[in-house]
C-alpha cells in the first residue's frame, strides 16, 4: 500500500473510528488520539495487510482494542455529556422545541451512556453506523448469537426507559 | 406513509428481526413530523442520525499525521542503509589489515637479498667464481663416488668370468 492508497482507503474511516472511540472513551481529545494511534498502526502494518479482506472492519476492530486499552488504564465509565455534532439545525423549530429536541437527545446520550460495555458497542455499531451482523462479529470478536443478544438487551434497555418515562410523565 | 407499517416495523426492531434496509426506512421516517405518541422513538432515531454526522473535527488532524507517516518511513531506510554499508566496510577493513600484517610477517621471515653485484665487475667476477668452485666441487666429489662403482663393476666381471670358466670346465668333464 503506498500513501495515495492509504488515503483514498483508509483515511476516509476516520470520521467513523473516531465516533467510535468517542462512543468508549466518552471524551473526543483521546479519541482523537486513537484514530491516529489507529492510523498510524494500519500505515505501519501494511506489508501484513495485504490479506485483510475488510479493511473497514479490520480498522474498527484496532480501534475497539485500543481504546479498551485506554478505558482499562483509566478506570472509568464514559458518561460525559455529548460535546458536539449532536445539535439538529431545524430553522422551523421554536428555541422552547429546540432546547427540548436538545433535552431529548441528551437523554437518550445517557442512555446509552450508561449501557454496558458490549452492548453500547454493538447498538452504537448497528444503530449508529448501520454494519451488518457479520461485520459487527467481525469487529468486537464476538459470533453472531452474542451480538443479536447483546442488541437486543440494548434496545429494550432504551424502550423500558421510554416505557417507564411515559408511565410516570418524566 | 401507513402508521400501521411502521408500527410493526418498529416492533419487528425492538425484537432485532428488522433488515438494514427496514432500519433505513425507520429512521427515514422518523426524520419528518410524527405523531405525539412516537416522540421519544423519533427521539432515538434523531439521535442516531445525528451521531452518524458528527465528524472528527480537527483541521490539522490529516496534516499531522502524513507528518508521523513520513517522519517513520525515510527513518527505518537509513538505519537500515548504515548497516548495510558498515558491513561492507568492516569486511573490507579486515582484508586489509590482514593483507598488511602478512606482507610484514613475509618480509621478516625473508629478508632482502645481499645487495645485487651487477654494478661491479670485479665483485661479480668474483661471486661467479665462488659459484663455479662449489659446483666443480660438487662435480669432482660426484666423479670420485662414480670412481668406487667402476670398481664394483670390474669385480662383478671378473666374479662372473671365473664362474663362467668354472661351468666350461665342468661342461667338459661331463
Amino acid at each position: 500500500m503506498n500513501l495515495e492508497v492509504f488515503e483514498n482507503r483508509v483515511l476516509p474511516v476516520k470520521n467513523k473510528l473516531f465516533r467510535f472511540a468517542f462512543r468508549l472513551l466518552g471524551s473526543s481529545e483521546e479519541a482523537k488520539d486513537v484514530v491516529q494511534e489507529v492510523l498510524i498502526k494500519v500505515w505501519n502494518g501494511r506489508e501484513q495487510m495485504a490479506d485483510v479482506q475488510n479493511m473497514e472492519a479490520w480498522c474498527m476492530r484496532i480501534t475497539k482494542n485500543l481504546s479498551l486499552d485506554r478505558l482499562r488504564s483509566r478506570q472509568r465509565r464514559a458518561t460525559d455529556p455529548i460535546e458536539e455534532g449532536v445539535e439538529i439545525h431545524h430553522e422551523t423549530l421554536t428555541p422552547h422545541e429546540r432546547t427540548e429536541i436538545h433535552e431529548n437527545m441528551q437523554r437518550i446520550n445517557e442512555m446509552i451512556a450508561a449501557l454496558p460495555e458490549k452492548q453500547r458497542q454493538v447498538i452504537h455499531l448497528r444503530d449508529v453506523e448501520g454494519y451488518s451482523y457479520n461485520e459487527i462479529c467481525e469487529i468486537l470478536e464476538l459470533d453472531m448469537n452474542q451480538v443479536k443478544v447483546n442488541l437486543f438487551r440494548a434496545r429494550n434497555a432504551v424502550r423500558e426507559k421510554f416505557v417507564k418515562m411515559n408511565a410516570y410523565g418524566l | 406513509m401507513d402508521s400501521k407499517h411502521i408500527e410493526k416495523l418498529l416492533e419487528k426492531y425492538w425484537n432485532c428481526d428488522t433488515s438494514l434496509e427496514e432500519e433505513k426506512e425507520l429512521r427515514e421516517f422518523f426524520r419528518g413530523p410524527v405523531p405525539e405518541n412516537m416522540n421519544d422513538v423519533a427521539a432515538m432515531f434523531r439521535y442516531f442520525d445525528s451521531q452518524q454526522k458528527q465528524q472528527l473535527t480537527s483541521p490539522d488532524f490529516d496534516a499531522t499525521l502524513k507528518k508521523k507517516i513520513k517522519q517513520h518511513r525515510p527513518e527505518g531506510k537509513v538505519v537500515k542503509l548504515v548497516y548495510f554499508y558498515s558491513r561492507i566496510a568492516a569486511g573490507l577493513l579486515v582484508v586489509v589489515a590482514a593483507t598488511y600484517f602478512v606482507r610484514q610477517e613475509v618480509r621478516k621471515a625473508y629478508p632482502p637479498e645481499i645487495a645485487d653485484t651487477y654494478s661491479d665487475p670485479k665483485l661479480a667476477l668474483e661471486e661467479t667464481k665462488k659459484a663455479l668452485l662449489m659446483i666443480s666441487k660438487g662435480f669432482n666429489k660426484a666423479q670420485k663416488e662414480a670412481g668406487k662403482i667402476k670398481v664394483f663393476n670390474e669385480a662383478e666381471e671378473k666374479i662372473q668370468g671365473k664362474v663362467l670358466d668354472e661351468v666350461k670346465k665342468t661342461d667338459g668333464q661331463i
